[in-house]
């Protein structure tokens, strides 16, 4: 008994503190975005853009990618096919050093992945400070840990691709991470090395990962935008040219490089950490791999289960209603819901008008966009029927 | 001298944060008579709403939402915003009064500026009363 009245005050110190965390943290963000909107108007504050800016990359890595791709050799060795070594390195040092503006290409890839990698982490913390990823904005939460950990992944095996001393590195401490694992960890290792051991194969399958994941985030993003009503996926031009001016500044900047060429009879122990990408094989070196493999989990599924685990002061959703009798379907409603939460139907027989709207329930936020989109006084928020707000206005415009 | 007209604030809740301003008749401190009303969100407001203040005898209307481009429900004040200009159905009927409806597009931390404006757009409300009951009484 005591223990559990204990364990509630605990709870409700522990919610406190959160939701002043969450308070502290959305008016810092509104503070700094009426700061950004004084300086260059709110059409070009890329926090407006958050969630487009990630998308715009991914634009200029499928385009630059394409241009690797057409000189990228993935083998460790063709000594078979000609007198001098052409492998994934040489054609990689092909690009950089004798192709003309290769190693500007190389560059956008790599620094694009990178910049990539920040504005999600903004995007997430935006909609997390904003208390915008719960309820019925669910499935953008989790499609949305879904696709970093794909971007993760993909940017993991471009540094494979490279096919330096790191690459060779990355690729054995994936290897004995995989092994770690029980059951599903020997499968796991074949899949990923395409055989038993590194060899031709083991490039084409990195490559094929790389580039196979890269299309599939195309069909999870469909699942991120699939509720959203016109979803913003591109920032206005002008921001667009400052993200490139931004990565080719940083390219001429810190130009790209690879290290010495991966020799499989070595064991290199030292490299450099790109943070956005290779944090956890800088983890694995520092822990257990149990460890690593259990927090990782844990990271993982506590990330994408958070929304129903934060109940926080937003209102309750009470779903909008439509009065059958008023609607005549002229689906403004349907067109101006922001979440897709209207459906038009076939209205019942005996009906003046051809459609019917239709409130989805799980998709409604009872924002009220539907109730100002309509003109016939059909849809109303339970909470807050329109009849008593225009009577309200009503008294209180009246001359005293 | 006539009585002195009334102005309807419909607002956002989200907007800008005029909880600490209201007194207990729901209109501003100071202002009393800058009547609000709250919404959940500004696309919530009909224009509707805004012809039946003005007809049942406000001076004027005032819709605030949250800045352009951050909507809690992404785009609610985009929603009004198009309605007032004409730009998306349902709009404002023609015969009313354009000067006499104000849109400010404010974060809830700007209550200075929801305040600031709001006395600029009173005053200019019984200007524009006086010139008509001039122009009325001159016919």
């Amino acid at each position: 008994m005591t223990s559990s009245v204990k364990n509630e005050t605990n709870n409700n110190w522990l919610k406190q503190v959160y939701n002043q965390f969450i308070e502290a943290a959305n008016k810092l963000t509104l503070a700094i975005e009426d700061g950004i909107n004084t300086a260059i108007t709110s059409k070009y504050n890329p926090f407006y853009y958050h969630g487009a800016l990630p998308q715009f990359y991914l634009w200029v890595l499928f385009l630059s990618g394409l241009l690797l791709f057409a000189y990228y050799v993935p083998t460790i060795d063709n000594a078979y096919l000609s007198n001098r070594l052409i492998n994934a390195w040489t054609s990689v040092q092909y690009i950089t050093n004798s192709l003309p503006f290769g190693g500007v290409i190389r560059g956008i890839h790599r620094y694009s992945g990178d910049a990539m990698v920040l504005f999600i982490f903004l995007h997430a913390i935006r909609v997390w400070f904003t208390d915008r990823y719960r309820q019925y904005r669910w499935i953008q939460w989790a499609t949305g840990v879904i696709l970093l950990l794909m971007v993760l992944f993909i940017g993991q095996t471009g540094y494979y691709l490279v096919w330096d001393e790191r690459s060779l590195l990355l690729t054995r401490m994936t290897v004995s991470a995989l092994d770690a694992l029980p059951i599903i960890g020997a499968p796991l290792k074949a899949w990923f090395l395409n055989g038993d051991t590194i060899t031709n194969l083991t490039l084409s399958n990195f490559l094929f990962i790389h580039i196979g994941l890269s299309f599939a985030l195309l069909f999870v993003l469909w699942l991120h935008y699939v509720r959203m009503t016109r979803p913003v996926i591109t920032p206005p031009p002008a921001v667009n040219f400052i993200l490139v001016a931004a990565i080719l500044l940083i390219v001429f900047l810190v130009p790209i490089s690879s290290g010495n060429m991966a020799n499989l009879n070595t064991q290199p122990n030292t490299y450099d950490v790109d943070w956005f990408f290779l944090f956890n094989y800088w983890l694995m070196a520092h822990m257990p791999m149990s460890v690593f493999w259990i927090s990782m989990t844990a990271l993982a599924v506590g990330a994408t289960i958070l929304p129903w685990f934060v109940k926080t002061v937003s209102p309750p959703v009470t779903p909008a209603e439509v009065v059958i009798n008023k609607c005549t379907g002229c689906s403004l409603c349907y067109r101006d819901c922001p979440y897709q939460a209207i459906e038009m139907v076939p209205a019942p027989a005996g009906s003046r008008f051809k459609l019917l709207a239709t409130v989805n329930v799980p998709r409604c936020s009872s924002c009220g966009i539907c109730v100002g989109a309509c003109a016939f006084d059909a849809i109303d928020l339970p909470q807050l029927p329109d009849a008593t707000v225009l009577t309200q206005i009503k008294s209180l415009a009246e001359v005293k | 001298m006539a009585d002195k007209k009334t102005v309807i604030t419909l607002v956002c809740e989200r907007a800008a944060d005029l909880n600490s301003l209201l007194d207990k008749n729901e209109s501003i401190v100071g202002m009393p008579d800058v009547h609000v009303v709250k919404f959940p969100c500004s696309g919530m407001i009909q224009p509707l709403m805004i012809e039946a203040a003005l007809k049942a005898g406000a001076g004027g209307v005032i819709v605030c939402g949250c800045q352009i481009g951050d909507c809690y429900y992404r785009e609610g004040n985009k929603m009004i915003r198009d309605r007032l200009l004409g730009e998306r159905p349902p709009g404002l009927k023609k015969a009313v009064d354009r000067r006499r409806v104000m849109a400010l597009w404010l974060s809830r931390m700007q209550k200075q500026r929801f305040l600031s404006e709001a006395k600029e757009f009173v005053t200019q409300m019984a200007k524009l009363d006086q010139e008509e009951s001039t122009a009325k009484a001159a016919s």
